[in-house]
This record gives structure tokens, C-alpha cells and sequence, in this order.
């Protein structure tokens, strides 16, 4: 008997139990589960489970360190703006109400100069997405272990489960088109930006834990 | 250190306006009030049976040092990220399809605070730090004309740099 996880939430799906919520009988192999299947947790779709292993798999590939030393130069008005609105941000957990509308401002303001990316497609993103997570993600986290940076690597993990998810939607949605999000409620958690395509709410956010009012319905208009 | 309530754990015991000896607790809104409260007093706090009220802190720690190539592996997936946001958001402006626009919303901010989240990270954890107020003067250095120059002098006068904080507090 067999275990697989899911690699956005870290839900697990064993064999041996099967899943009396979805009628699946224990003994189930994971072959046998329907191609539909969904996580429970956060719904994601049965080609993001990965086989846990019992054995520690290998570490991560090599990478060559050499090419993070080129420095990427100023920061973007695009990095400048995210900067900018996550200190508002900060600044409102301070309660430094006119501090956080000062950066909002400036983030409003760096979001202004941003070159508009008309013409692109929902393709262009997944694009870039997978490239985010065949490539970005490993080097950044066999840096940031290597630095021992606990603070980022908490960040990549986020975002990397985030994007996982993004890309299953993507995927869904390049063959389903707008039918996918007719008759379901889609959600965007505040904290981590993991998007959660369906009616039922989780109690907490599958990714980052925070309680489901930080979750943000998007509605239609 | 004003006493901040967090309305979310509050059962409404009222033992804090039982208890504060300035009445900053008794307010409609139930925000305490910053000017009545005596920092540091934190009675309130102490008393408090749900736990839903703590002190502000005066002074937030310095920014941790971080490694060059840990900010540029950040910077190059919060660019990704930014880029993302960017296409997703001109989708949502132009699409005929009310869904559509609305799932592009939707990947749009979530890449927004992937970005946000990712550049926090890189060197930028809270607004107080040299980092920050570094970022803010290079700002205004050969500021172009529509810039809001006055929203960073604003900041830089506010936000209480914490170069002072001694490191070993923390």
C-alpha cells in the first residue's frame, strides 16, 4: 500500500484507507481513483499528488550559484509597486493608518508607470509559470537553504504551492474556458494568494493556515 | 505602547473599561482610544479573559541581513510574478467575457501578493528599517515630474527609523 501527497497542501492520500468522503474504498490503488479526483482540502486536481517516499529522496540538483551573482539592477516599477503596497500593508498591522495610505500612494504610483502587457494571453502566463516551477523555484531554494534563510525560504514554499495551484487552474481553464468558474465561487487568500475554485470554503487556508475570513471572495462586474 | 484590541478575539467580557483607569477602552467603536491611553500601562492587557488586547510595540527589530544571491533568486520569481500580474490585469481590463475578466482578476492579485510576499523577503520586512528609508531617499533622487515627492517626505519624517534599536535585543 502506497501513500501520495499532495503537493500544494500536503494532503495525503493512502491506500490503505482509502477516502470514505469521496466513496473511495480502502484497498483503493491510487490508479484506480478517478482521473477527476480533486484534494479535499484545496482542491486540486489528482496530477499534483506525488508518491511519499520512505527513503529521504535526493537532495536538491546542483545548481551553478554563479549566475545569482550577476546583480539584476534597480528594482522595476512593477517590484517597486508590490514593495510599496506590502509596506502599506505592514504599515496597517501597525496601525500607522496614514504611513500605510502614503505607500499606497506610491504603489498606486509605480503602478501607473508599469508598461501595459496588452495583447497577451492566458497562455503567455502559463508560460512564464511553468518556468517559474521547472526552474526558479529549485535554485531559489537550494540557495536560500544553502544561506540557511528561514524567512525566504517560508516565502518560496508559499509561493511555490500558490503557483502549483494557479498552474492546475490554468491547465483546467485553457480546456474548460469560462464554464469552469460558471456555477462556482472562486477565492484569493489575502496572505499567500492561494486561489480556491469552489463554493465550500476550507477553515483555513490549505497553504499558508491563516482562517478562512482572509480569504477574499472575487465576484463578477 | 498604546494598547491595540484585536476585535476578532473579543467576546466582550467589558473587563478592560472595568479595569483602565483613564476610560481609553470606552469607546463606541471599540478601538481603544491612542490618545487616552497611558503607554505602557497595559492593565487592560493583563486582564483581559479572552486574551484580545496587547501593547504596540515602541520599537520594531532591524532588517536581518540578507545574502545577494538569496534577494536575486527572490528578485528573479517576484519579476516573474510582477509580469504575471501585469498581463493578467490587462486581460481583466479588455476581455468582452465577464468570467473571463474575473478569473483574470483573480490570478492577477494572487501573483500581486505572491510578488509582495517574495520582495518582503528579499530585504524589506518592516517599514522602519535603514533598508526602507535607503529605498525612500533614493526616491526622490532626480525625481521625475509627476512623482509624489511630498507622500516620501511625509514617510520619512513618520516612520520612526529604527537604526537606534540595539541589535542584541532582539
Amino acid at each position: 500500500m502506497r501513500k501520495f501527497k499532495c503537493s500544494v497542501c500536503g494532503f495525503i492520500y493512502d491506500e490503505a484507507t482509502g477516502l470514505a468522503e469521496k466513496g473511495i474504498a480502502p484497498g483503493t490503488k491510487w490508479e484506480q481513483v478517478a482521473d477527476q479526483f480533486m484534494c479535499p482540502w484545496c482542491g486540486a486536481p489528482k496530477a499534483v499528488f506525488e508518491e511519499v517516499k520512505e527513503v529521504a529522496t535526493a537532495s536538491a540538483p546542483p545548481t551553478d550559484e554563479e549566475e545569482y551573482l550577476e546583480s539584476l539592477g534597480e528594482l522595476s516599477v512593477g517590484e517597486l509597486s508590490a514593495l510599496c503596497s506590502n509596506l502599506a500593508k505592514g504599515c496597517e498591522k501597525q496601525q500607522l493608518t496614514e504611513e500605510m495610505d502614503l505607500f499606497y500612494q506610491l504603489a498606486d504610483y509605480y503602478n501607473s508607470k508599469v508598461v501595459s502587457e496588452s495583447g497577451k494571453s492566458f497562455a503567455d502566463i502559463a508560460k512564464l509559470l511553468k518556468s517559474d516551477l521547472q526552474d526558479g523555484y529549485s535554485k531559489a531554494n537550494a540557495v536560500a537553504t544553502k544561506k540557511a534563510d528561514r524567512g525566504s525560504l517560508r516565502s518560496l514554499v508559499w509561493s511555490e504551492k500558490v503557483s502549483r495551484m494557479v498552474n492546475s487552474l490554468l491547465d483546467r481553464y485553457s480546456e474548460e474556458g469560462d464554464a469552469m468558474l460558471e456555477k462556482t465561487k472562486i477565492y484569493v487568500c489575502d496572505i499567500c494568494g492561494f486561489v480556491y475554485l469552489g463554493n465550500d470554503l476550507p477553515e483555513i487556508c490549505p497553504v499558508c493556515k491563516v482562517p478562512n475570513f482572509k480569504m477574499s471572495q472575487i465576484g463578477r462586474g | 505602547m498604546p494598547a491595540v484590541r484585536n476585535i476578532r478575539l473579543c467576546t466582550k467580557d467589558c473587563v478592560c473599561l472595568y479595569v483602565c483607569p483613564t476610560g481609553a477602552t470606552d469607546t463606541e467603536n471599540s478601538i481603544i482610544d491612542v490618545d487616552k491611553c497611558i503607554k505602557g500601562c497595559r492593565i487592560c492587557a493583563d486582564a483581559c479573559p479572552s486574551g484580545a488586547i496587547s501593547l504596540l510595540p515602541d520599537d520594531y527589530p532591524p532588517q536581518q541581513p540578507k545574502e545577494d544571491r538569496v534577494v536575486n533568486a527572490l528578485r528573479i520569481l517576484a519579476q516573474s510574478k510582477v509580469q504575471q500580474e501585469g498581463i493578467t490585469a490587462a486581460i481583466a481590463r479588455s476581455s468582452d467575457s465577464i468570467i473571463t475578466r474575473q478569473f483574470a482578476e483573480v490570478i492577477s492579485k494572487s501573483n500581486r501578493i505572491m510578488a509582495e510576499d517574495l520582495l518582503r523577503e528579499s530585504g524589506y520586512m518592516l517599514p522602519q528599517s535603514d533598508e526602507v528609508r535607503n529605498l525612500l531617499e533614493s526616491m526622490i533622487k532626480n525625481p521625475p515630474k509627476d512623482f509624489p515627492l511630498e507622500a516620501v517626505e511625509k514617510l520619512l519624517n513618520k516612520l520612526n527609523n529604527n537604526k537606534e534599536v540595539r541589535k542584541e535585543n532582539y
